[in-house]
């Protein structure tokens, strides 16, 4: 990248990353579980791509540039933090429940009924018992990148996140159908 | 097409991440499958309780508070310290912006293919600002589908708005409004997807540099996707990506790809 790439990339930081606060904190919530590891996840993430501004391409998806800085770090402190056991109860959860494969239950029209009429809680707590991998997926899908995006977001084959993205809702599944019950 | 192979397909269908032929092969594979065709219905109404029902967690305004002074953006970054006014060197330019407006302003007007506005995004700028400014009213008339928000538009128009797309699963329509578009009014039509918000405004486009194909801009982080209908021109904004933007085109009729964006 030449020095006006530089210069733009860095101009692009300084003009719309902050735009993504809510954004980037709303998954950072999701990942950490609380709001002050939340904040602290945010700032942090600030922090390190005003940092890392000059390794911004500009014109390419800046949100996208943001959710994977702000995963590798949430990554880094967890590793840093393994033995901590607040943190190590985050990484959800029974592997049984996250590779469950696609569940029969809603085959039935009051299961299906059941989840049509989710509300707010059910549905975050459901989605707070997947693995760090399942909640990303979901949370980065529901923002609308494309699965290239994810994959760069996660470091990943785009295979990879079609099955990770699979994997997890199965699991949201399978675990709505346990509330059901 | 049997059950195994449609099964990991379902949700890109529902994407419309799949080609035109692998499209038709799991559309028809739904027709005469029900065990799969309630598994689509399940993947979208477990779409639908994610987007609509999962808690979304906004930033304290306090985190906003401390970004924002962590991190200034342009306008405040530099380091100068304030002058006194006289002392600016802002006087010149101020002299060269008043005689440009005197000099230049009505040869713009007149220049074919600026339109009145005299700069050829100038249905990009205003999509984008009434896009916030309907997005902070919200709508006027809920969505109880097509025949229900069309007919609101009677009598507040001075042109019947076509409308091709009543809206679907993936593009559901929330509601309308009557906004001012530029001089004139328009219909506004707010679509969803996922978690974002899509604006259409629908306009007579005469007198305005309207583009007649899909022509895509974007202004402010937003997208925009305008083209022309006969006498009325669309346009539709939101911060989902061109390639939603394009879809949600094609529902609406408007034809072809989205043209070459321009930043």
């Amino acid at each position: 990248m030449g020095g006006d790439g530089r210069t733009s990339g860095r101009a692009e930081i300084a003009a719309h990353a902050l735009a993504y606060a809510d954004t980037l904190y709303n998954l950072a919530r999701y990942l950490t579980g609380g709001a002050a590891d939340a904040e602290d996840l945010v700032q942090e993430t600030y922090a390190r791509a005003f940092g890392a501004a000059d390794q911004y391409t500009p014109g390419t998806n800046l949100k996208a540039w943001l959710f994977r800085i702000l995963r590798n770090a949430f990554l880094s402190q967890y590793r840093r933090q393994r033995g901590n056991p607040v943190v190590g109860a985050l990484d959800t959860v029974d592997p049984r429940v996250a590779d469950t494969p696609a569940t029969e239950w809603l085959r039935d029209d009051l299961e299906l009924d059941r989840l049509r009429k989710v509300v707010a809680g059910e549905i975050e707590q459901a989605l707070l018992t997947l693995t760090e991998e399942g909640r990303t997926v979901i949370l980065l899908d529901l923002e609308g990148l494309s699965e290239r995006e994810m994959a760069e977001v996660m470091g990943c084959a785009v295979g990879t996140v079609k099955s990770r993205l699979a994997r997890a809702r199965a699991a949201l599944r399978q675990r709505l159908q346990d509330y059901a019950r | 097409m049997d059950c195994a192979a449609a099964r990991p397909l379902l949700l890109d269908y529902q994407r419309g991440r799949l080609t035109g032929p692998q499209h038709e092969e799991v559309h028809a594979h739904l027709e005469h499958c029900a065990s799969c065709a309630r598994e689509e219905v399940a993947e979208r109404a477990l779409s639908e309780a994610l987007e609509r029902r999962l808690p979304q967690h906004a930033a304290p305004a306090g985190l906003k508070r401390r970004l924002a002074a962590a991190h200034p953006g342009p306008a405040s970054s530099s380091p100068a310290r304030l002058r006194p006014w006289w002392r600016g060197a802002w006087i010149p330019a101020l002299a060269a912006a008043v005689l440009l407006m005197v000099v230049a302003l009505p040869r713009l007007r007149e220049m074919p293919g600026t339109g009145w506005v005299g700069r050829e995004d100038g249905v990009a700028v205003e999509a984008v600002n009434d896009h916030l400014r309907l997005l902070e009213r919200g709508v006027a008339v809920e969505s109880g589908g097509i025949h229900q928000v069309k007919p609101w538009f009677a009598g507040k128009l001075d042109f019947a708005p076509v409308i091709a797309f009543a809206g679907d699963a993936e593009f559901p329509l929330e509601g309308g409004a009557v906004e001012y578009f530029l001089d004139r009014k328009a219909a506004a039509l707010v679509y969803r997807r996922r978690l974002h918000h899509i604006s259409l405004f629908v306009a007579r486009a005469e007198g305005l540099d309207w583009p007649t194909g899909p022509e895509a801009v974007s202004r402010r982080g937003f997208n925009t996707l305008a083209w022309r209908e006969g006498e009325l021109g669309y346009v539709l904004v939101s911060d989902v990506d061109a390639h939603d933007l394009a879809q949600l085109a094609a529902r609406l009729g408007a034809g072809g790809a989205a043209g070459g964006a321009k930043n």
